[in-house]
């Protein structure tokens, strides 16, 4: 019996889910969300630096998004966190008028006005009865480099403070100081091409499915059959997808690198091209001398036969290889001679200035790599340092600013301005767009530091996270997508952000605060020619003429779109612009003698092994792909939030959980020296024994882990602290 | 300061209608427009810019007769990033809360270290789909060229049948609407030989689609994971990497109590009760006849309203024939609209004068309530036996509904003519219903019981429903303790057991789906 006259195969509910061609290259979308126009932005969360088309409605407001096709980042696709980029933008926590906190009471709203006139007030007195290093800012690699150049500026040259960092110091200090020191600059030398064109890929302390997932589509369109080896303790997704996973024992890393350094130094498995534009290859050569796989075997948990087999691997002259790491070596003890161990591995091999090779540091944040050229903190803007005259003549002089204004040393790292929280000195703090009571490693320490501050001000899209709360006065900021800008990806690629959606109440960008705190503080003057980010843009290009991340040929952000991002340097006249290009491949490095160093120290001991009474190690690291670190957007996302485990999980081996009797799915308390938490039980193929995981997307975790760092980069020690797991009984 | 501006005095206290930096400054954070204008594309008409990445992930031609499209899946290429979900929401414009592809883990055994591996699902667009068959009103379509499985949105009403039919966890309810929706395999982009949006987005080339025969014979995953595919016949298939036999689904442990479905736990317990009283309100005559056929029939029909309630769009409801070759809601619905009137005829025979063949009228609904009344119950025990869902087997299914009648008939009987025989009989028949339900709690007495849905149902029951399991096993004897008190009283009582009972029933139920994330999602 024909009964289709009885079914309802058309109605509004249909049409809800009707689609039509979208047009701008888009394929179909659905018609109610049919965009009137489209525009271009850089994802604003991590440093691989996916170009996004924003669907516009007739207003110019974002409706949609899908990853540009044709970006040479990301070619069309993104993560989730990326696809669901407009979500955190609606959030109801939004932080829509400054507010104001009286001692012991809840926040309340007051007017830009008042919050200016207090910002200011408090810190002149402050600054008139401390000292000029009374007061420091901590910013952030989230936010687009001409505001953090206008952060740094405004307070060191126009407010006359001394001391600022940003959470970058968490996430890329460690790259950033070994290639200082090795190549003479801060030079990422690949571009993302690399990962297609190498016959080997050695992944260090890297995840990539799960942090860089758009770089490991990349790995997969590799069509070289690359061998994939993976070096980490834990069984990460990437290790699980690889061809070679070296279980190595935590921190193991850097003798495995020295004793690689040792097998291919001994069978002369080396690029002498390549070593003579280097200086110190002999006392190198001694110094490994010491580090034979026999001698390494302990300490990595790795065999003789291990070692020699993938130094030949990595030493093979008729391969390609190039190699990556992210926070499994920045976020260490010993992190920058361990960057450095893979930048000596590079250089006697010759992998490195040639297509698919070099030793590569995967990027966290969407404009970390802004944030070394431009952040004015470590060092001075636009790629200069303090304590080099003719450096600050050459900014003042840019900047139209009077040269002793200039501070000539560099500011205090993010542990060191706690610590001065911790003794009196510093008194107020500026935190800008970052959430250190939740990230900061011992975090616990940070309420104790609060009572210590006569003035707490934090600047963010949300008046709720961990550290918002904590604030005297909180400014209420616009967000990625309400604002324009540049970040800098991992590959040295200047993208730009457009604002698509306006901003809730009376928030402000970044940028118009700054102008606003120039204009209160009395130096609007110094900043006049400081109107839009693209004004400062051109200044920021302009200082950093002659110097080896010089971008005097970028004539607009225009420009920069058309080009499909323009990776640095990109000198004024240069005619041989390339979408992808890689540094060293004349063989010259920046120091003046144009030659790279070999730098190295013994390995040193966990600063927190563990013992009888904390007996498993901590490991740390990102949960899923649909996670961003301390959650403050990813959280605001309906779809995000299905896509990771609502608590806090701690991966355990079986083993491990089988002698203490612990279930899956069952809470357990992990406690360390400072503090405790709970999670619950994953009894996961992922962990060693003696090891446990948990992501560190979740509050408490900080409170477990161990103040130790790195002594050249101060980057913080996440990933090793002894705990023991205390079984909760059901 | 800004050029289109002059220069504004810091303090607006002076000149108060004099604009500040702050206003000019608010009011640019408000424009959209001019850079918009500036950076936005123009050129409009072109192919999808991803058409070439994506030509081979799809088909060249339409499927042939005997085949159909299905998602392939690469597993070795997957390695958990999600954007298949997120693409999926974003393309589709679906709501802010609503996704149709899920992701999930699976991995090895407690014992020993070893595999993991993410799971993407979205519909298996099965074969022989449960969710077409079970639904009353003909609101699933299988496209005859493509084996896709449509959902007629317009059509539907709402009941989440499909979503207790299909054993993959596929329809999701969408409240705001009051109907369900699903994945349609992105039929309009395939039609016009566009790629599914989680085929353009997966940036390792995992999903596609392929053609496959129409009857799939390749299981879909371990049945470790997902019982028994003859079911349904899903057509995806999993390949890329073999998958070891003691794997489990990440989430398998998490103990979240399922969907209460309140309209549905009030309309089964008070259909069963009201039937149950109608019945031998109708057969014995007693001075509290009337009472209890008013009481009966108003439990009665609480019971039809509630299961409007369940209804999101109940004004649609009509179409409930279109299903009766393959639904047992449709038969439900059929059967309780004959019963129905029974209930009113017998009060009206009640108020009525006498009139020729009154007696025989009279007779013949009173006898007519056990049998229709049975058959009314038992459809309502196919509906859920019909998911196949362990913890609804007939046998325990059958003995929680028909008991509950069988109660309420003894409770009945009681109330109209007390006696120790009947006490006797409400006794025995209260403690009988509750045997088989003890039996499956009795599992969960070991704590390393090995896992099953049995175990899986009593461990929700004894851990997160403990509250109501601990109500459902008093409430029988307090009502019993009242029974030679005030009957009227233990009617109440039974009744709230009954209905703790049943929202155990709904709650501990173990509904098997596609593997989900560790820690599960947190709620049904």
């Amino acid at each position: 019996m024909n009964l289709r006259f009885l079914k309802q195969q058309t109605g509004p509910l249909t049409k809800d889910l009707v689609q039509e061609p979208g047009q701008f290259g888009l394929g179909k979308v659905p018609s109610r969300l049919k965009p009137v126009s489209t525009t271009t932005s850089i994802c604003g969360y991590c440093a691989t630096g996916c170009q996004l088309k924003i669907h516009l409605d007739e207003k110019g407001e974002a409706i949609n998004l899908s990853p540009q096709a044709h970006y040479p980042v990301n070619l069309g696709m993104a993560c989730p966190k990326g696809w669901q980029a407009l979500d955190p933008l609606t959030s109801a926590e939004r932080g829509t008028t400054p507010l104001l906190r009286k001692v012991g009471g809840d926040p309340t709203e007051t007017s830009w006005q008042d919050a200016l006139d207090l910002f200011t007030k408090r810190l002149k007195s402050i600054k008139e009865t401390h000292g000029h290093e009374s007061v420091a800012f901590l910013s952030t690699g989230q936010i687009p480099f001409e505001e953090m150049a206008f952060l740094g500026c405004l307070f060191k040259f126009g407010m006359g403070f001394l001391h600022g960092d940003a959470n970058t110091r968490q996430c890329m200090a460690t790259a950033v100081t070994a290639y200082k020191q090795s190549f003479g600059f801060d030079a990422p030398p690949a571009t993302y091409a690399d990962f297609e064109l190498s016959d080997v890929i050695v992944l260090v302390g890297a995840n990539l499915c799960i942090a860089h997932p758009i770089l490991w589509q990349r790995v997969m369109r590799n069509k070289r059959n690359p061998k994939i080896i993976v070096i980490d303790p834990r069984s990460t997704e990437t290790a699980q997808a690889a061809t070679q996973h070296i279980a190595l024992k935590p921190k193991g890393d850097l003798a495995l690198l020295y004793a690689l350094a040792h097998c291919i130094l001994r069978d002369e498995r080396i690029d002498p091209v390549s070593i003579a534009n280097t200086e110190g290859i002999e006392s190198f050569t001694s110094f490994v001398a010491d580090y034979s796989p026999a001698a390494v075997s302990e300490k990595t948990g790795l065999t003789e036969a291990e070692i020699e087999s993938l130094a030949r691997t990595v030493s093979d002259p008729s391969l390609k290889v190039s190699w990556w790491w992210t926070m499994g070596v920045n976020q260490s003890h010993e992190g920058v001679r361990t960057a450095q161990a893979i930048i000596n591995l590079c250089l006697i091999t010759g992998n490195i200035g040639k297509p698919g090779t070099g030793p590569n540091s995967i990027t966290g944040q969407c404009n970390a790599m802004g944030s070394r050229l431009f952040s004015n903190t470590t060092s001075l803007v636009g790629g200069h340092e303090f304590y080099n005259s003719d450096h600050r003549e050459k900014v003042a002089r840019i900047l139209e600013i009077p040269a002793d204004h200039i501070p000539s040393e560099s500011s205090l790292a993010y542990d060191q301005i706690f610590d001065a929280v911790e003794t009196g000195k510093i008194k107020a703090l500026w935190i800008v767009a970052t959430n250190p009571f939740h990230s900061w490693i011992d975090s616990g320490k940070l309420s104790r530091l609060r009572e210590k501050l006569d003035f707490l001000v934090v600047q963010d899209m949300y008046w709720n996270t961990e550290t918002a709360l904590a604030a005297d006065l909180y400014l209420p900021a616009a967000s990625w997508g309400e604002k324009s800008g540049c970040f800098i990806n991992s590959e040295r690629r200047i993208g730009t952000i457009k604002p698509v959606k306006k901003a809730p109440g009376q928030a402000l960008s970044d940028f118009r605060i700054f102008r606003l705190i120039a204009d209160s503080w009395g130096c609007g003057d110094m900043f006049k020619k400081w109107t839009t980010p693209e004004e400062a843009f051109k200044i920021l290009r302009d200082l950093t003429q002659g110097r080896p991340c010089d971008i005097t040929g970028i004539e607009s952000y225009q420009m920069i779109d058309d080009r499909g991002g323009i990776q640095w340097p990109f000198v004024l006249g240069d005619t041989s612009f390339k979408p992808e290009r890689r540094l060293f491949e004349d063989g010259f490095f920046y120091f003046e003698n144009r030659k790279a160093k070999f730098l190295f120290s013994p390995p040193q001991e966990l600063p927190e092994p563990p013992d009888v009474e904390f007996p498993f190690l901590l490991l740390t690291g990102r949960g899923t792909s649909s996670q961003w670190h301390t959650q403050s957007r990813t959280s605001k996302s309906t779809v995000l939030r299905k896509l990771y485990p609502a608590d806090a999980y701690v991966e355990i081996h079986p083993s491990d959980a089988k002698r203490l009797g612990l279930k899956n799915h069952h809470p357990v308390c992990i406690r360390s020296r400072r503090g405790e938490m709970t999670a619950f039980v994953y009894i996961a193929p992922t962990v060693q024994m003696g090891q446990v995981f948990i992501p560190m997307h979740y509050a408490a975790l900080n409170r477990l882990t161990h103040p130790s760092f790195d002594p050249h980069s101060r980057q913080p020690n996440y990933k090793a602290a002894a705990v023991k797991l205390v079984r909760i009984p059901s | 300061m800004n050029l289109e501006l002059p220069p504004v005095p810091r303090t607006s206290k002076a000149q108060p209608v004099q604009r500040t930096l702050i206003d000019q400054l608010l009011d640019e954070q408000k424009k959209l427009q001019t850079p918009v204008a500036r950076f936005s594309e123009t050129h409009h008409h072109r192919k999808p810019d991803l058409s070439d990445h994506y030509r081979t992930l799809i088909p060249l031609t339409k499927p042939a007769q005997d085949e159909q499209y299905a998602f392939e899946v690469s597993l070795d290429r997957c390695t958990g990033c999600k954007a298949c979900v997120s693409a999926c929401h974003s393309l589709n414009g679906l709501d802010e809360d609503e996704t149709w592809r899920d992701i999930g883990l699976i991995h090895d055994g407690d014992d020993r270290a070893g595999f993991q591996q993410t799971i993407t699902t979205a519909c298996h667009h099965c074969g022989d789909p449960a969710c077409l068959d079970g639904c009353p009103v003909g609101a699933y379509e299988k496209e005859p060229e493509t084996g896709i499985v449509r959902h007629l949105d317009d059509q539907c009403i709402g009941c989440s049948y499909c979503i207790l039919k299909c054993p993959y966890d596929v329809p999701k309810y969408s409240k705001k609407r009051g109907i369900v929706r699903k994945c349609d395999m992105c039929h309009q982009r395939l039609a016009e030989g566009e790629a599914p949006a989680c085929v353009q987005a997966c940036p390792t080339e995992a999903i596609r689609i392929v053609k496959v025969p129409r009857i799939p014979i390749t299981p879909l995953l371990p049945s470790l994971i997902l019982g028994n595919p003859s079911i349904t016949r899903p057509t995806t298939r999993y390949i890329g990497r073999s998958i070891p036999d003691r794997i489990r689904a990440a989430d398998r442990d998490v103990l979240t109590p399922q969907h209460a479905h309140w309209p549905l736990i009030l309309m089964l317990t008070f259909t069963q009760a009201g039937i149950g009283l109608l019945g031998v309100a109708a057969l014995t005559s007693s001075p509290h006849s009337l009472a209890l056929l008013l009481t009966a029939t108003i439990i009665f029909f609480c019971g039809m309203a509630a299961s409007v309630l369940h209804l999101g769009q109940p004004l649609k409801a009509w179409r409930f024939f279109l299903g009766l070759r393959t639904s047992w809601l449709s038969r439900e619905i059929l059967t309780f609209s004959m019963f129905a009137p029974i209930p009113c005829v017998l009060i009206a025979l009640h108020l009525t004068p006498d009139f020729p063949f009154k007696r025989e009228i009279s007779q013949m609904t009173s006898y007519s309530v056990f049998p229709l009344g049975l058959l009314a119950v038992f459809t309502s025990v196919m509906i859920y036996v019909d998911t196949h869902r362990i913890s609804w087997r007939f046998s325990l299914t059958s003995t929680r509904f028909f008991g509950t009648l069988a109660t309420f008939a003894a409770l009945g009987s009681s109330i109209s003519d007390a006696s120790p025989f009947s006490t006797g009989l409400l006794i025995f028949t209260v403690l009988l219903k509750m045997i088989p339900e003890a039996r499956i709690l009795r599992k969960a007495d070991r704590s390393d019981a090995d896992w099953s849905p049995d175990v899986h149902s009593a461990k929700i029951q004894r851990g997160p429903l403990a509250k109501i399991l601990r109500a459902r096993m008093i409430l029988p004897f307090v009502a019993l303790f009242f029974a030679a008190l005030n009957p009227w009283a233990t009617l109440m009582i039974l009744l709230v057991s009954e209905i703790s009972e049943r929202q155990l029933f709904f709650q501990s139920v173990y509904s098997p789906k596609m593997p989900g994330n560790f820690g599960g999602t947190g709620s049904h």
